[in-house]
């Protein structure tokens, strides 16, 4: 829970316990930093009205802000680059301490906002396999696809495996990847980021679904 | 001194004297001085009662309320009305003056040349109507030397020694009469002096100036003068704004007035002449114009009251008792000491010791039981008798107070204030405009009901009350008599913005109707709310257990704030989802109900985290 030092009053309400979250929204350096611990939740979050979907609309899109905000953290810190309704982490949207949790119906309305274009997108809902049914799933961006793409090609181009044809399976759990932000990264979302490429021209996917190759330009 | 300047209430209805009561009210009325009109009195209120004919004014109340004398009436007249012309009583003056009133104007009666010089020297739209009573007007206390008001209606000509005279406020003893004559002559006196003295010196200042600059010169004058704001009393020199002296407590309204003279030394010339219509010495007749009819009703009730010449029952002698003789009752109108009253009410021969006491008992007793049977024998001798009936039973309320259950009080005090002053329906006459007038008239009772101090209706509900609960609070204390319609009384409350009384009615989200005081704003309701939220973040010491209340206050629910602010649950609910709508709360429902807290969603956690803490340092300020 929120790390407030027993003799934090007024200052500190606010401060000590917030910075690490937002550090912990730029990866790679900070994850380590605090990984021992687990993941470190903001203040927020022991705030109770921050469980209940409030009536009025500004103090709505405020709360709103600030789920999207825990839910991008939370799944940058664990490394989830996929969210399903029916199995959600347990910690993330109930606190123990206080006894209150979003309720189910309320997490897809986090979702739906996290969804909207103009909010990042920072989720993007799988559609479902059979007709008129809502999706239950969805991919978490805590970085953008775009940012993806960027990542993975500039990680070919100093590698200099321009114009060599890597399998996607390599680009998921190669030994070259190991080190890598995107490594298990899901298939569906990779695929995904390489379209980006492809339609940016640095990219080529050939082959079908299982033992798809790409050839970076 | 025909036309008085009138005290008005915090509900802009005149101000009624003890004995005095309200016979009837009509609107749409104009005043007429002989045949002209005057200016600023064309739409407002009458308001008979049974000492004054009262005229409030619609636009402008506190500046435009004006009253006459029941007994300075000689007469009546009435038209009826012709064509366009709507029907208008005529009230004459009486030309006769009393001795004690040939010493208050010394000023001619006829405007001579220097009058009118005066006049446009130091022009005073305020000062026109005659001042209500001497507001100066003081008695020393023979006792203990401390320096009372004279009550406002204590008349000199006409007290004997059965005037009730209060007794001073420092050490409760009663004052002789004759002090308290002298006491008011003697002010009376004083002040037209003052008046008259001012009034020569203005023209002969003119004079003496050199041509081409008379009018600055006197303009400049009573600004000289102005900035002293003496009190008459102790001579302490006061701020321009007081009101009241602040060392002795002397009303300074004669000082006030020539200063507010002083601060428009150029008033509009040409609408001089209408204003002093309204001097008193011109007038000769006041008309009152009824453009909304009523005037038939308002005449018979006048000619009554004319008749029945209430204002005498102050200083008339009691209904005469049996037990006495009239050799006792009748004293010589000066021939009173401090004793006059005990001695005329006890018996001749003394009897000292528990006999007489009992005796007095005894005495008592018979009398309340001749006085309760005659005045139930029939109506008009209930009604000669009203007087001494209800100084019975406020009597009776205040013996009950020791030892009766505290309903039984409540019961005794109701039906003594119930006989006091409602608007009623009757009071009103009938047509197609007396519904609306009904209106606004219990429109007023209202505020005045709830502005009334001594019943602290608002305060005993945290200064915010449903419509539904003042409805019935404010039906029983009617005890049964003319109750007020939901309908009517909605209509009324409604009201309350279209006349500009102290009091609003407030229409939450929910359509939950209720009444409160028109200083109250949201802001100061949130304000004091959240400061209650924050209590628990400034505990020194802190509660180490309490984590959650050192970060984020105190969340509560609808029946803790309904406790804490002493409002009823369904108006606490509404408080707080205004708050909430204004985003200064927010909700937090949990399987125990809904509770509130502050809202830290917009505050904290998204702002500069520096200027944030200082933010609410100064939230905390206000």
């Amino acid at each position: 829970m929120a790390a407030t030092s027993p003799e934090s009053s007024l200052s500190s309400f606010s401060t000590t316990a917030y910075t690490p979250s937002t550090t912990a929204y730029t990866p790679s350096t900070t994850t380590q930093a605090i990984s021992s611990s687990g993941f470190n939740f903001p203040t927020y979050t022991s705030f109770p009205p921050f469980y209940t979907l409030q009536p009025n609309l500004t103090t709505r899109t405020h709360q709103l802000e600030l789920w999207s905000t825990l839910i991008s953290s939370y799944c940058a810190y664990y490394r989830i680059f996929r969210l399903s309704l029916s199995s959600l982490p347990t910690d993330l949207f109930s606190n123990a301490n206080i006894h209150r949790s979003l309720k189910p119906g309320d997490v897809r309305t986090v979702l739906d906002h996290m969804s909207k274009p103009e909010n990042g997108p920072r989720i993007d809902w799988i559609p479902s396999t059979t007709r008129n049914e809502q999706s239950s799933s969805c991919y978490v961006y805590w970085k953008t696809p775009g940012e993806w793409a960027d990542a993975l090609h500039g990680w070919v181009d100093e590698t200099g495996q321009k114009g060599t044809v890597l399998t996607v399976y390599e680009l998921r759990e190669g030994d070259a990847v190991r080190s890598k932000e995107w490594r298990d990264m899901d298939e569906g979302m990779l695929r995904k980021v390489l379209n980006v490429l492809v339609k940016r021209g640095k990219a080529q996917i050939f082959g079908q679904e299982e033992n798809a190759g790409v050839k970076f330009f | 001194m025909f036309l008085r300047q009138l005290d008005l209430t915090t509900a802009l209805r005149p101000s009624l004297y003890d004995d005095e009561s309200l016979l009837f009210v009509q609107d749409g009325v104009g005043l007429y001085e002989g045949k002209f009109k005057i200016p600023n009195y064309q739409n407002g209120h009458a308001y008979l009662t049974s000492h004054r004919v009262c005229y409030v004014d619609n636009v402008e109340p506190r500046k435009y309320a004006v009253a006459v004398d029941l007994k300075e009436i000689e007469r009546t007249e009435f038209y009826a009305g012709f064509l366009k012309s709507s029907a208008k009583i005529t009230l004459f003056p009486k030309a006769t003056r009393r001795p004690a009133s040939a010493i208050r104007s010394p000023v001619p009666k006829y405007a001579s040349p220097s009058d009118a010089l005066v006049r446009s020297a130091a022009p005073s739209p305020r000062s026109t109507p005659a001042p209500a009573r001497d507001v100066n007007a003081t008695w020393v206390c023979p006792i203990c030397g401390f320096s009372n008001p004279v009550p406002a209606n204590f008349d000199p000509s006409t007290a004997n020694q059965h005037t009730p005279l209060p007794p001073c406020q420092a050490c409760g003893i009663k004052p002789p009469l004759a002090h308290m004559i002298k006491a008011s002559i003697a002010a009376m006196s004083n002040r037209p002096i003052g008046a008259s003295q001012q009034g020569e010196a203005s023209p002969k200042h003119q004079s003496l100036t050199p041509d081409g600059y008379p009018a600055k010169e006197s303009a400049s004058l009573p600004s000289a003068e102005a900035p002293s704001n003496q009190c008459p009393r102790c001579t302490f020199q006061n701020h321009l704004s007081l009101t009241t002296c602040e060392i002795c407590g002397a009303s300074l309204q004669s000082a006030g007035i020539s200063s507010f003279q002083a601060l428009r030394p150029e008033s509009p010339g040409p609408s001089l002449g209408g204003k002093s219509i309204l001097d008193d010495e011109t007038i000769e007749t006041i008309k009152f114009s009824f453009r909304a009819g009523g005037e038939k009703t308002f005449l018979e009730r006048l000619k009554t009251a004319l008749v029945q010449r209430k204002w005498l029952l102050q200083s008339a002698p009691p209904v005469p008792r049996p037990g006495l003789s009239p050799a006792q009752s009748s004293f010589g109108p000066f021939s009173s000491g401090v004793e006059n009253q005990t001695r005329s009410s006890t018996p001749q021969q003394r009897v000292v010791g528990i006999a007489g006491l009992e005796r007095r008992g005894a005495e008592l007793r018979q009398n309340n039981q001749v006085v309760i049977g005659s005045a139930f024998e029939d109506l008009e001798a209930l009604m000669t008798s009203a007087k001494e009936v209800i100084a019975m039973a406020e009597q009776f309320a205040n013996a009950n107070g020791g030892g009766d259950t505290a309903e039984a009080r409540s019961i005794i005090s109701d039906s003594a204030s119930a006989l006091g002053l409602v608007t009623t329906k009757d009071m009103l006459g009938s047509g197609s405009a007396s519904e609306t007038l009904y209106i606004t008239e219990l429109s007023r009772n209202l505020a005045e009901f709830l502005t009334d101090d001594r019943r602290g209706v608002l305060r005993r509900e945290g200064g915010i009350m449903s419509l539904v609960d003042l409805w019935a609070v404010f039906n029983r204390t009617r005890n049964g008599i003319e109750l007020i319609s939901p309908l009517d009384f909605e209509k009324a409350a409604i009201k309350w913005d279209d006349l500009r009384l102290p009091i609003r009615l407030r229409r939450f989200k929910s359509g939950l109707l209720v009444v409160q005081e028109r200083s109250r704003t949201d802001e100061k309701t949130i304000a004091s709310m959240l400061s209650w939220f924050r209590e628990p973040q400034y505990v020194f010491p802190p509660v180490d257990a309490d984590l959650l209340g050192q970060t984020f206050g105190r969340g509560v629910t609808a029946q803790q704030t309904a406790e804490r602010f002493g409002w009823s649950v369904g108006v606490a609910t509404e408080e707080l989802e205004m708050a909430e709508e204004t985003g200064a709360v927010c909700r937090d429902q949990c399987l125990d109900g809904i509770r509130f807290w502050e809202n830290h969603f917009t505050h904290a956690f998204n702002e500069p985290k520096l200027k944030d803490a200082a933010e609410m340092m100064n939230e905390l300020r206000i």
